[in-house]
């Protein structure tokens, strides 16, 4: 049997009937059509579904729809201003930590995550951060190296 | 990959969870975090017809200091605090480190210390961290209430003495003595998203500075179907003054509490060799940290 739930995706309000065993991700992506957020290995191995709820980089794939009801989610799609890529968009394209592009969202939102608590973090922080995120192209260095410039990017930007 | 059809409940209060467990029993799971059952029931390997959730339930989530005889936390607090917790990383050390140590961050994040006492798998990162800190679990049904000493609370990989009609509602552990320190390291092939090849937990206690030891628990995970506490290593220690070589002789002596066997994660006398270094390792680490003990 559906049930109704509330929710804050993106910045606006979403009220939609789900079934019990629909989970997140598949909610964002066969519901909404917010195909962003990534469907990988649907058991929490591989972090493609990583989205943002209620300030916490989770899983997509092991959260119900239902658990998220009356809370805030983030997913790639919330992340540009205006038509303007976020820092952390644009230093994964200037620094080539794309390749397939499969694993970014979730990559990007680990990293968001991690900025938003620490913004000056160290390499280690921020290979921890991404630890649950696995990229099969590019290997981690490139990505390493965008998220520091991104962190350099929004400290200056809120300098200014 | 799909979950398999189930009715979900939201009670609002502890009450109603478990006068729905007691109505439900064995067709009922419990979810928190839901990193673990979600993929069972993915996987098939479960199928409850109902899952009752804690989301809804005040106070689940919460850590609190018991003035200055303990801690009670919660079950369905996550990883992620568990390991950011002052108090916890101050006096109740190998908590936080296990919990800092579990799968990775988008995992830490969900992840509750309830459900990773409750599903008991051998490899778990709590459970030996929780046995050095003497924790105690309550256990509540709709009609009775018991606690039981976590070191009597696993039965074998997977099985725990909870009744289909108990819910786990909290976890009290004891301040530790002072000059108390504690450490936990975890082997795996690699950093993140890993399951320990053999984890150690421990808690060393000085008389002062100087020495010597008066208490010492070490509690190995993966090298037995149930986390063990290496008493004979244990007893070995109290009495004598802390140094490599007895940290030493104690690791040898720890190999013998412990039958872990050969899989693809690593073999049984690799296995043997690591508990003996990282229980040697461990005490020196928690050795370091009550040094450092402050009132």
């Amino acid at each position: 049997m559906k049930k109704t739930i509330q929710l804050t995706i993106n910045g606006q309000q979403v009220q939609a009937a789900v079934a019990p065993n629909q989970t997140l991700v598949q909610f964002l992506r066969d519901d909404l059509g917010l195909t962003g957020t990534k469907h990988g290995c649907g058991l929490g191995d591989c972090g493609a579904c990583t989205v943002i709820l209620d300030g916490r980089a989770v899983n997509s794939c092991l959260v119900l729809a239902i658990q998220a009801d009356g809370c805030d989610v983030l997913t790639i799609e919330g992340l540009a201003e205006d038509g303007n890529l976020h820092p952390l968009q644009q230093a994964f394209v200037d620094k080539g930590a794309i390749q397939c592009g499969f694993c970014s969202p979730g990559m990007i939102l680990s990293a968001k995550a991690l900025l938003d608590e620490k913004p000056n973090p160290t390499e280690l922080e921020i290979r921890t951060a991404i630890s649950g995120n696995l990229c099969r192209c590019t290997g981690y260095q490139k990505i390493v190296e965008a998220i520091n410039e991104a962190a350099e990017v929004i400290r200056d930007r809120e300098e200014s | 990959m799909l979950l398999p059809r189930f009715d979900y409940y939201e009670p609002a209060t502890l009450e109603e969870a478990l006068r729905l467990l007691s109505e439900m029993g064995g067709n009922a799971r419990v979810i928190a975090g839901g990193t673990d059952l979600l993929v069972r029931m993915k996987l098939k390997v479960e199928k409850p017809g109902y899952l009752i959730s804690l989301r809804k339930i005040p106070g689940l989530d919460a850590i609190v200091r018991r003035e200055n005889h303990g801690v009670t936390i919660g079950p369905a607090v996550t990883a992620a605090e568990l390991s950011r917790n002052e108090l916890l990383l101050d006096r109740f050390t190998p908590i936080a480190l296990a919990a800092g140590r579990l799968g990775a961050p988008v995992v830490r994040n969900r992840a509750t210390i309830g459900g990773n006492l409750v599903n008991a798998r051998p490899a778990a990162d709590l459970p030996p961290a929780c046995m050095v800190l003497d924790a105690t679990l309550k256990l509540k049904s709709f009609s009775n209430e018991r606690e039981i000493p976590v070191g009597e609370f696993f039965r074998g990989p997977g099985q725990t003495v909870i009744e289909p009609n108990e819910l786990l509602v909290s976890i009290f552990a004891p301040i530790p003595a002072p000059w108390t320190g504690g450490a936990y390291i975890k082997l795996g092939a690699r950093k993140a998203l890993e399951i320990s090849m053999v984890n150690v937990a421990v808690i060393l206690t000085l008389q002062s500075p100087q020495g010597p030891i008066i208490d010492a628990k070490i509690a190995l995970g993966a090298v037995a179907p149930t986390p063990v506490r290496a008493f004979a290593a244990e007893e070995f220690l109290i009495g004598r003054q802390p140094s490599d070589d007895v940290f030493a002789q104690a690791g040898v002596i720890g190999v013998g509490m412990c039958e872990p066997i050969t899989d693809h994660r690593g073999t049984m006398e690799y296995r043997c060799l690591m508990i003996e270094t990282l229980t040697s390792r461990a005490l020196r680490q928690a050795y370091e940290k009550a040094l450092t003990w402050k009132p």
